[in-house]
């Protein structure tokens, strides 16, 4: 038995979630629905589905190398990133010193700094150095925004972290390596793993950092601006759509991951 | 023997059977320059079981902090069977602490939580899994929970964990900072005994700390009280109990009456002009004192049974304690004394009372 009020917040509640939930895939949706279209030109409603496009996008060696780069760039970033924010979320979240609150918003800076003009700045920062931008530049720029979000992330998980625990593992005739590796480690593994999602997917979607400093190679994000711009071809939608779908894929892998390693606790 | 930087010089008493496993000599702790530990000398014997007692801040848990390793002392010394430790890491010392929060890995399965300390030392896997399972009989853990997630444990059981995987490591000194503060009094209770079982079969020594007088009561053989940093006073529960050091202490020992009295020009201890009987011997340095008298040591002053000291006021409280009563008497001068006595001795008259005490119940501590 429910009450007039109870069920008008429940169809208000669903009724929300409804419209949040098209309101974000409605335009993907259509988006995915445009890489389907037979036509060579962007219009609505389509008038003749088929897999043609994809196809050609599957098949094509330009989008290979694209996707390399954007591959390439976004495993360094993630295995970098990490690597540096599991350090840094410790250092100030862990333990006591001198500075670390103003470490801590030094660092969350660079994130409100907009990417374009951070872009633009990193660029001429590399021209001064005398180092011409590549793919390989693109990763110290994505780096530089993406090491500080990764940071919190992982901080996150160091805040819940009970010092006592290392403590105990000393106590208990533990060296420090032994301790990092059978209990910090392990305790603070959701939030690494949550880091290296978060690293990958925004270094995989990055267009205005890559814009800047990627030089003449070309990521994902990148070509689709350019083809958006220019030299529009359904390989766009198409391609767009397969970039959102390995995302979903990966972030269902990482939770699936996540619940299998929870069961196996038991 | 030319050998220098022995701590041995510092006790030069003869060794006493048994002999003390740990020894601490003016042992501080400053903290920024406050002193949280405020030169504690103590020797402790193996196999003994010593309690520390104190409010929160006197500094107990930085003590025992220092005895596990974790800390190291600003000045004096701690030596563990005659060796000197005060550098000696956590990890490098026989000695095990059983935390206030337990600090079991949350990660970990009860089995490798107990498992820890002999994966530390490398003991091949079925020799863990076999000394895991008889440390859960020890302490009463049943066999299928060698498997179990620690997190899904009741506070009982991971009580229980905790201590099978301190036993693990096979220490030569156990601390314990206050574990059974945070259960219901039952289990409480029960843990206490089993904790005191488990000391007399393991033969081990052990050192707890706690702010329960209870606690302390019940389980040891020694209990050290601490005060802002220092050592008020240790003995036997019984020495604490009935020769406390100062007023702190009585009064840390439950509920008492404090009365104050000055010592007047013909060697009087005297309570508002009245002179105050106490037995003979009891010596108190200066003018300052206080004559404390446990409320099961006052009561009713009538015609029949008098009293070496007696006090008129009116009863205005009157509680049950099970199988005693306790009354709030409150005298003329406005003071209010605790009287304490058995069921049977119910006081039937009026509110208008007369209690008293013997110069033999009484102790004097200074100030």
């Amino acid at each position: 038995m429910h009450t007039l009020g109870e069920t008008r917040s429940r169809f208000l509640i669903r009724a929300w979630t409804a419209f949040v939930v098209l309101a974000i895939y409605l335009p993907i949706a259509c988006g995915a629905l445009a890489g389907l279209s037979k036509g060579r030109y962007f219009a609505f409603p389509v008038r003749v589905l088929s897999g043609e496009w994809w196809g050609k996008t599957w098949d094509s060696f330009e989008i290979h190398v694209l996707v390399q780069n954007s591959l390439l760039i976004a495993l360094l970033v993630t295995v970098l990133s990490v690597l540096f924010a599991f350090f840094g979320a410790l250092a100030f979240a862990r333990y006591p010193w001198k500075g670390r609150r103003a470490f801590q918003r030094l660092l969350l800076l660079p994130i409100f700094f907009p990417q374009p003009v951070l872009g633009l700045a990193l660029l001429l920062w590399f021209n001064a150095l005398g180092i011409s931008p590549t793919w390989k530049t693109a990763v110290v720029a994505h780096l530089v925004w993406i090491v500080p979000v990764v940071t919190l992330v992982i901080a996150i998980q160091v805040f819940s972290f009970d010092p006592v625990l290392e403590e105990a593992a000393s106590d208990l005739g533990a060296s420090r390596l032994f301790t990092l590796r059978t209990v910090t480690l392990p305790i603070l593994w959701p939030g690494i793993w949550s880091g290296a999602l978060f690293a990958f997917l925004l270094s995989w979607g990055n267009f205005p950092l890559s814009l800047y400093t990627a030089g003449a190679d070309s990521t994902v994000p990148k070509w689709l601006y350019s083809k958006m711009v220019a030299g529009y071809t359904p390989m766009v939608p198409a391609l767009g759509t397969m970039s959102t779908l390995a995302a979903a894929a990966l972030l269902l892998a990482g939770g699936l991951i996540r619940i299998l390693v929870r069961r196996r606790m038991r | 023997m030319s050998s220098v930087a022995s701590p041995t010089p510092f006790s030069p008493a003869a060794p006493k059977t048994p002999r003390p496993v740990l020894q601490l000599v003016d042992v501080c702790k400053l903290f920024d320059g406050f002193a949280a530990v405020d030169g504690i000398s103590l020797d402790i014997d193996e196999g003994e079981f010593v309690t520390i007692v104190g409010p929160s801040g006197s500094g107990k848990t930085t003590l025992l902090r220092m005895l596990a390793g974790l800390e190291s002392p600003s000045d004096g010394y701690i030596t563990l069977r005659g060796e000197l430790i005060n550098d000696v890491p956590s990890n490098r010392r026989p000695t095990c602490l059983v935390f206030q929060s337990l600090a079991l890995f949350p990660h970990m399965t009860v089995g490798d939580n107990i498992e820890f300390p002999l994966r530390v030392r490398k003991v091949a896997p079925d020799e863990r899994r076999r000394r895991a399972l008889e440390l859960m009989a020890k302490v009463r853990l049943p066999e299928d929970y060698y498997a179990k997630n620690v997190m899904l444990c009741s506070g009982g059981e991971k009580q229980r964990v905790a201590l099978a995987r301190a036993f693990a490591y096979d220490p030569d000194v156990l601390f314990f900072d206050e574990p059974l503060s945070a259960l219901d009094y039952k289990l409480k209770k029960l843990l206490e005994k089993e904790l005191k079982d488990l000391h007399r079969e393991s033969g081990k020594t052990f050192v707890y700390i706690t702010h329960s007088l209870e606690e302390a009561m019940v389980m040891s053989d020694r209990i050290g009280v601490m005060r802002a940093g220092k050592l008020v006073q240790i003995g036997t529960p019984e020495q604490i109990y009935t020769a406390p050091a100062d007023r702190f202490v009585a009064e840390f020992f439950g509920e008492v009456n404090v009365i104050p009295v000055r010592r007047s020009a013909d060697g009087w201890l005297r309570r508002d002009g009245r002179p105050v009987a106490v037995a003979p011997g009891l010596a108190i340095a200066g003018d300052e004192a206080s004559v404390v008298v446990r409320p099961e040591y006052m009561r009713f002053v009538t015609a029949e049974a008098g009293a070496d000291n007696t006090i008129s006021g009116t009863i205005f409280n009157e509680y049950s304690l099970g199988s005693r009563l306790q009354y709030q008497v409150r005298s003329r001068t406005g003071r209010t004394f605790l009287v304490e006595v058995p069921r049977a001795a119910a006081w039937k008259g009026d509110g208008e009372v007369t209690i008293g005490w013997d110069a033999a119940s009484a102790i004097v501590v200074g100030g």
